[in-house]
């Protein structure tokens, strides 16, 4: 069995900061239509199986997977959600065409988030109910709307006070985590906002960046602290957007006549949910980049890699991970930013796509938006932020805040990686 | 249809607003039911720790996560309710994206005698720009309005 997985289609919608003109689901058509278009197939009768990746919470509704198959053409075919990043979504559409039982497989990844009024009140609840979520202030109503566990006899005691409007958004975690990171690697809050002005000033060249500005880290630096040493502009703006991927057992491409990109390897890993014993590393994309390293025997990522997608949901995270990748060592990454390397004609070009920062966090999409600008890389389609003859590219996803979740994924022009 | 179409007059598209109602109980588990009925009377935590590694949990854990062990009754120990400060950060912020009106300083506290922390609400003495490294101690609601949550930790204040 020489099997081979590659991409063969990939489509996406507009990314935009709302989107009320049309649905999630005509959204999550949009698409899907636009990445089967791309592949040249139908995915009434081409298509063996079909993956999204979302969270309930995140789409307002239960059991989500009951919702999807008519917008993405898989009524009455093999059909799941994986509750995760677009790249895990990809390793199991991966691992399902490498059992021999599927030929072509759909992964599709979304946000929608414009629809949700209670962004951070859905991220405090990913938080440990006993001993964590606590700590943001009052959880509990005292009368909630038609809900019979609180009756208005028997407010529940709360600390301080029953403002909700008390409750602590729950992103001071990723101030707690950016200190960490300021003092372990030895990096200035500056080093930091250099990563935000580099990629929102990407986003320039990437037309569906809607997030692009010209700025100087200075206005960066000048931005308010919202949890200390973490500033507003070090903060991601939220977008929707839709992304799918067709991948493709190696025949089907070349029945579709189409130069395939190959996934050559991906990895992912989960560090303990438990802030208390879990550690502040990015651990998770150490693990995940060994798991995908080995599995695409690259033995050399730094030289191999010509162009890199790595999550930058906040601007520290993104020399964080370049770190806990293994493209720099501790504390370097900040160092490579300043010599240029992270540029496009540096060594290491770096969310060339313009990232979270430059587009936008798109939460479980994420993964598959990094994944996208390599493919777009890798088939030489990206204009003026081509990387000249770009032949491998990582992309690496994190769930955000407060996941220790990360995955990594490393695509090629060729079956084999050339190291 | 809205993609031959698209919908260009802004007043056009129709939403609704809906809420989830979704309310549940959490059970403290037989290691989160000790260690809440501990604090319901005592000012001090309750800690586990490994047979194997000797990693000291709190809080308190069944088992141990690095080694897949159980923890044994024996193991469970009593520390004090206190510890350094690790990592601190001012919140500005609440959950609708807010100014807070009054920020909160939350502290990662490293809980003296074990190999854990736990988030706290931090008060000190004066205003300082660093409290990196300073030792606090857990301060409770009064033992007759303890709950057995986490919520019986007011704060956590600055020792001495």
């Amino acid at each position: 069995m020489n099997r081979k997985v590659c991409i063969v289609g990939v489509g996406h919608t507009n990314f935009n900061s709302m989107t009320p003109d049309v649905s999630w689901k005509e959204f999550m058509y949009d698409a899907c239509k636009k990445a089967y278009f791309d592949a040249g197939i139908n995915p009434r009768k081409d298509v063996d199986s079909f993956i999204t990746c979302a969270e309930d919470y995140w789409e307002g509704f239960g059991i989500f997977d009951e919702f999807v198959p008519d917008q993405i053409g898989a009524t009455l075919r093999p059909c799941c959600t994986v509750c995760g990043d677009g790249i895990q979504g990809m390793a199991n559409a991966y691992m399902q065409i490498m059992t021999g039982l599927m030929d072509t497989v759909a992964v599709e990844a979304h946000s929608k988030v414009s629809d949700l009024l209670t962004y951070g009140d859905v991220v405090l609840h990913a938080m440990d109910p006993l001993f964590e979520k606590p700590v943001s202030g009052p959880v509990e109503r005292e009368r909630y709307a038609g809900s019979p566990s609180y009756p208005d006899n028997n407010p529940k005691p709360l600390v301080g006070s029953t403002d909700e409007k008390e409750r602590v958004h729950p992103y001071f975690l990723a101030g707690l985590e950016m200190q960490h990171y300021l003092r372990s690697a030895k990096v200035t809050e500056e080093q930091c906002a250099s990563v935000a002005v580099k990629n929102k000033k990407n986003a320039f060249l990437n037309p569906y960046a809607i997030n692009q500005a010209d700025l100087s880290s200075e206005d960066v630096m000048s931005s308010e602290y919202l949890f200390n040493p973490l500033k507003r502009l070090d903060i991601s703006p939220l977008v929707d957007g839709a992304i799918c991927f067709v991948l493709a057992e190696e025949s089907v491409a070349k029945k579709l006549g189409i130069e395939p990109i190959y996934l050559n390897g991906f990895g992912y890993s989960s560090e303990t949910p438990w802030l208390s014993t879990r550690g502040m590393d990015a651990g998770y994309a150490r693990q995940a980049v060994n798991m995908a390293t080995k599995m695409a025997k690259l033995k050399d990522p730094k030289k191999a890699l010509d162009v890199v997608e790595v999550d930058d949901r906040f601007s520290y995270k993104e020399l964080q991970h370049i770190e806990a990748l293994g493209l720099a060592g501790p504390g370097e990454a900040a160092q490579l930013l300043e010599e240029g390397e992270l540029y496009k004609d540096g060594s290491l070009p770096t969310n060339l796509s313009g990232g979270s920062m430059g587009v936008g966090n798109c939460l479980e999409a994420t993964g598959l938006q990094r994944s996208l600008e390599i493919i777009t890389q890798l088939r030489g389609l990206a204009g003026k932020r081509q990387v000249t003859d770009a032949e491998t590219g990582l992309a690496q996803s994190w769930r955000g805040i407060p996941s220790g979740t990360g995955a990594v994924a490393i695509f090629s022009r060729n079956p084999e990686v050339k190291t | 249809m809205t993609y031959l179409e698209k919908q260009s007059n802004p007043l056009d598209p129709v939403h609704f607003r809906g809420n989830l109602q979704a309310d549940y109980l959490y059970t403290s588990g037989a290691a989160g039911d000790k260690f809440f009925k501990h604090i319901m009377e005592n000012d001090s935590f309750l800690a586990s720790e490994c047979e194997e590694c000797g990693t000291v949990f709190c809080p308190p854990r069944l088992y141990c996560e690095d080694c897949f062990v159980e923890i044994p009754d024996e193991k469970w120990k009593e520390v004090p309710a206190k510890g350094t400060v690790r990592l601190f950060t001012t919140a500005m912020l609440n959950t609708f994206g807010e100014p807070l009106e009054v920020p909160k300083i939350i502290g990662l506290i490293d809980i003296e005698g074990t190999d854990s922390s736990m988030l706290g609400i931090l008060k000190t003495k004066d205003q300082k720009q660093d409290l990196t490294g300073i030792t606090v101690e857990a301060v409770f609601r009064p033992t007759q309005e303890r709950e057995g949550t986490l919520k019986d930790i007011l704060y956590f204040n600055e020792s001495g």
